[in-house]
């Protein structure tokens, strides 16, 4: 029998032709469902036990083992906890770069490893060296999941195997799923945080945290424009939920969470809404070495553009970029990913840029 | 009968075996409802003759269905099926009253029960309730004692009558004593009607729930039907139907459709009893031979047992992954009730009697109904055994005696 690899699976399209292809590469495969959060919220069930069971289905078919791992205390703890003390402290985090830091790359990998598996596996669009730390982007451009994986320690890819990172298409992965007779491939493709799916954030905050109220102010103004329910549900650059009654339509620039104030403009250009910098905190680098200062280019939100940048590392954690042309304000919190050609290197925290309170301290 | 080398011959090359999660509309009732989405589609409350025909028609409906257990239609309750019916039983009880139930009931049995002070009888290793079991916990507060007729998973017959003979002690000790408080026995029938006599004295209970959808009929249709001696309170507040207990205008297709399904089990019972429990012990024999470590559960005694209901267990292997090996070659067949399935618990039915968590997670319920062959059966057989061949061999677990 071929190399043994453990392969995450989560009942998706994606981890599913992972599993074939893996196996017609020879090697021995695993299946693992990491069940991470079964909780139901408010008009929305959690689908998880479906998505065991379109996981066991596949697995079935490919007469491979499935077992499921009770990663909840990890995930809560990780995950959850660290996305609701984020928005608590108005911040805007990313929950999946945790998730893979801490439970796809972390349990699963560790226990995996512990196990005795030569490899661990998961669906994502990513590509890898195997025996190098090397992290590369995927072949689909549209897809690639980098953006997720920068906090990974690197020497994990070297024993990582990225079965559909090459495939240049999403569409190539569903015809590859049909032919194979997988019977997932219409499945549709899951977006959005998984534990929360289309009940939104709004609805996930409200059930831990009460609603405040509290005053919209106008950031060139000053001005009192209405009332918000909670600064911590509010995010840069968000229109929706604002309530000022009519007028033109106000983009919140900022928040302010210990005040409980939201402040908003109405005016695009505002020079509020555009950076030319950004402050980066919590660095992590693939390789475990910072970057050399220089020229890369960043990426601030899943599969957004890829800016050119100039970087800077202040000290051991954190960082400065520049950019070339002034680009939106990113919300505290989310993620900046650097990237040398198709390599990653690493990434940080966005911190606030706090010059754009100061008139109001 | 034997079980067949080699895939046997099939019309249709698909068997269904899990009628107890839902059973197919009988033609009959389809050609019988019809006519109420369309041209007989009026308001049974509304004032001009069209609609008072419906109404009319709801009511001989109720009649049938009245008819059947052995009943008065004015005591006939229609619901939109039998888990509002049993929640309609439970809100017959005063706040403080306590309540018996057992450990194999239906979630929405026990989900009511949870609401209340409630003793939840233990079972035997078959599945009964000992009537001895029912009497030692009656409390003086005690005002409910729900137990259904047939168990839906593991196919056991409850001692109804004798449990029923235990609650007539209890009262007339009651009404000796002063004691005021009412005591009712409800009996949840829904898996049991297609097969046994429901009728409502023999049984001597003082609540019933039928379910349509077990009967070859629609879903979300269902009845209680309660005693004279009974106080129905209303889940569902409006425009004061079914006697102001459960307002809402009438499904009147559905209504139609329970009537034309119950009269039909009725007239078939008997006859078709019989030949689903041949049909069901040939299945039993073809596996146990095949597989002498297979374990079936409920009674052993064929008279204390649904007549379509087969619950047997691989231990070793995964019912899940058998489920899914068998609906590539066609078969549908359950694992334990449907809604724990989706929750990987073990089922709480199989828990109470004992089984193993081995045994529990290798469990397959088959259950046969009208629309069930011999060929079925056949092909069924040899299907299962392909299955579990297959996982066995997978797993390394061995059937050699």
């Amino acid at each position: 029998m071929g190399e043994l690899v453990y392969l995450g699976m989560s009942g998706g399209v994606d981890s599913a032709l992972s599993a074939a292809l893996l196996l017609e590469a020879g090697y021995n495969v695993k299946a693992i469902y990491m069940r991470n959060w079964s909780k139901d919220l408010p008009g929305f069930k959690c689908p998880w036990a479906d998505d065991l069971a379109d996981a066991e289905r596949v697995c079935v078919t490919l007469g491979i083992d499935l077992d499921v791992w009770d990663c909840e205390a990890e995930y809560k703890a990780t995950v959850v906890d660290y996305l609701l003390d984020a928005y608590e402290h108005g911040r805007t985090p990313n929950p999946d770069v945790m998730c893979n830091q801490t439970v796809k790359f972390g349990t699963f990998a560790e226990r995996a490893f512990a196990e005795g598996a030569d490899f661990v596996a998961t669906g994502h669009y990513a590509q890898n060296v195997p025996g190098t730390k090397k992290l590369l982007r995927a072949a689909d451009a549209h897809k690639d999941q980098t953006y997720f994986l920068w906090r990974v320690p690197g020497y994990l890819f070297e024993r990582t195997l990225f079965p559909i990172g090459h495939i240049a298409t999403k569409a190539e992965v569903r015809a590859l799923c049909a032919e194979r007779g997988l019977g997932i491939e219409t499945k549709p493709d899951s977006d959005g945080i998984c534990f929360i799916g289309p009940v939104g954030l709004r609805t996930f905050l409200l059930d831990t945290f009460q609603k405040k109220q509290g005053d919209v102010i106008e950031w060139e103004t000053g001005k009192v424009l209405g009332t918000h329910d909670g600064a911590f549900l509010f995010t840069v650059g968000q229109r929706k939920g604002l309530n000022i009654g009519g007028g033109p339509a106000r983009y919140v620039v900022a928040t302010d969470t210990l005040k409980n104030v939201v402040y908003v403009t109405s005016d695009l250009n505002c020079p509020a809404l555009w950076t030319r910098h950004m402050e980066l905190s919590d660095m992590h680098w693939i390789s475990g070495e910072p970057a050399a200062n220089g020229r890369y280019v960043v990426r601030t939100r899943h599969t957004g553009a890829l800016v050119p940048v100039t970087f800077t590392l202040t000290d051991n954690q954190c960082g400065f970029i520049e950019f070339d042309q002034p680009v939106k304000t990113v919300a505290a919190g989310q993620s900046a990913v650097l990237y040398d050609g198709q390599e990653v290197c690493g990434g940080g925290i966005i911190e606030a840029d706090k010059g754009i309170l100061e008139q109001f301290m | 009968m034997h079980m067949p080398s080699v895939k046997p011959e099939h019309p249709t090359g698909n068997v269904y075996l899990d009628f107890a999660a839902a059973t197919p509309m009988d033609p009959r009732v389809v050609d019988a409802m019809i006519p109420y989405f369309t041209e007989k589609f009026y308001n049974p409350s509304a004032p001009y003759a069209l609609s008072r025909q419906v109404r009319d028609e709801v009511e001989r409906a109720r009649a049938v269905l009245a008819h059947a257990i052995g009943a008065r239609p004015g005591n006939v309750v229609l619901t939109a099926g039998a888990t509002e019916a049993n929640n309609l039983a439970f809100a017959t009880i005063s706040e403080d009253a306590h309540v018996i139930v057992d450990a194999i009931e239906h979630e929405s049995v026990l989900a009511c029960a949870g609401i209340f002070s409630h003793k939840t009888l233990r079972v035997e290793a078959d599945g009964r309730v000992d009537p001895e079991r029912v009497a030692k916990a009656l409390k003086p507060e005690t005002e409910l004692v729900s137990i259904e007729l047939a168990n839906g998973e593991i196919g056991t017959i409850q001692p109804i009558r004798e449990i029923s003979q235990v609650l007539a002690k209890e009262r007339s000790r009651r009404l000796a004593a002063g004691e005021t408080r009412p005591l009712h026995l409800h009996v949840d029938a829904s898996q049991a009607a297609a097969y046994l006599s429901v009728n409502v004295s023999s049984l001597g209970v003082d609540m019933l729930t039928l379910s349509a959808a077990k009967l070859s009929g629609p879903k979300q249709v269902g009845l209680l039907w309660a005693s004279d001696d009974v106080r129905l309170r209303p889940l569902v507040l409006g425009g004061g139907q079914e006697g102001g207990v459960r307002s809402g205008t009438e499904n009147v297709a559905g209504v139609i459709g329970f009537a034309c399904a119950l009269a039909l089990a009725d007239e078939t019972r008997t006859d078709e009893a019989k030949r689903v429990s041949r049909l069901r012990d040939q299945l039993q024999t073809l596996l146990c031979t095949e597989f002498p470590q297979m374990i079936v559960s409920g009674p052993k005694n064929a008279k204390l047992r649904l007549p379509n209901l087969l619950h047997v267990s691989f231990p070793g292997l995964e019912a899940r992954r058998l489920v899914i090996l068998l609906e590539r070659l066609g078969v549908s067949v359950g694992t334990g009730s449907a809604c724990a399935a989706s929750k990987m618990q073990i089922s709480h039915v199989l828990e109470a009697i004992g089984a193993s968590r081995e045994v529990a997670a290798g469990s397959l319920r088959l259950t046969l109904g009208r629309t069930t062959t011999e060929d079925d059966i056949l092909y069924a057989a040899w299907a299962i055994a392909e299955a579990v061949k297959q996982e066995s061999a997978r797993v390394g677990v061995t059937w050699e005696n």
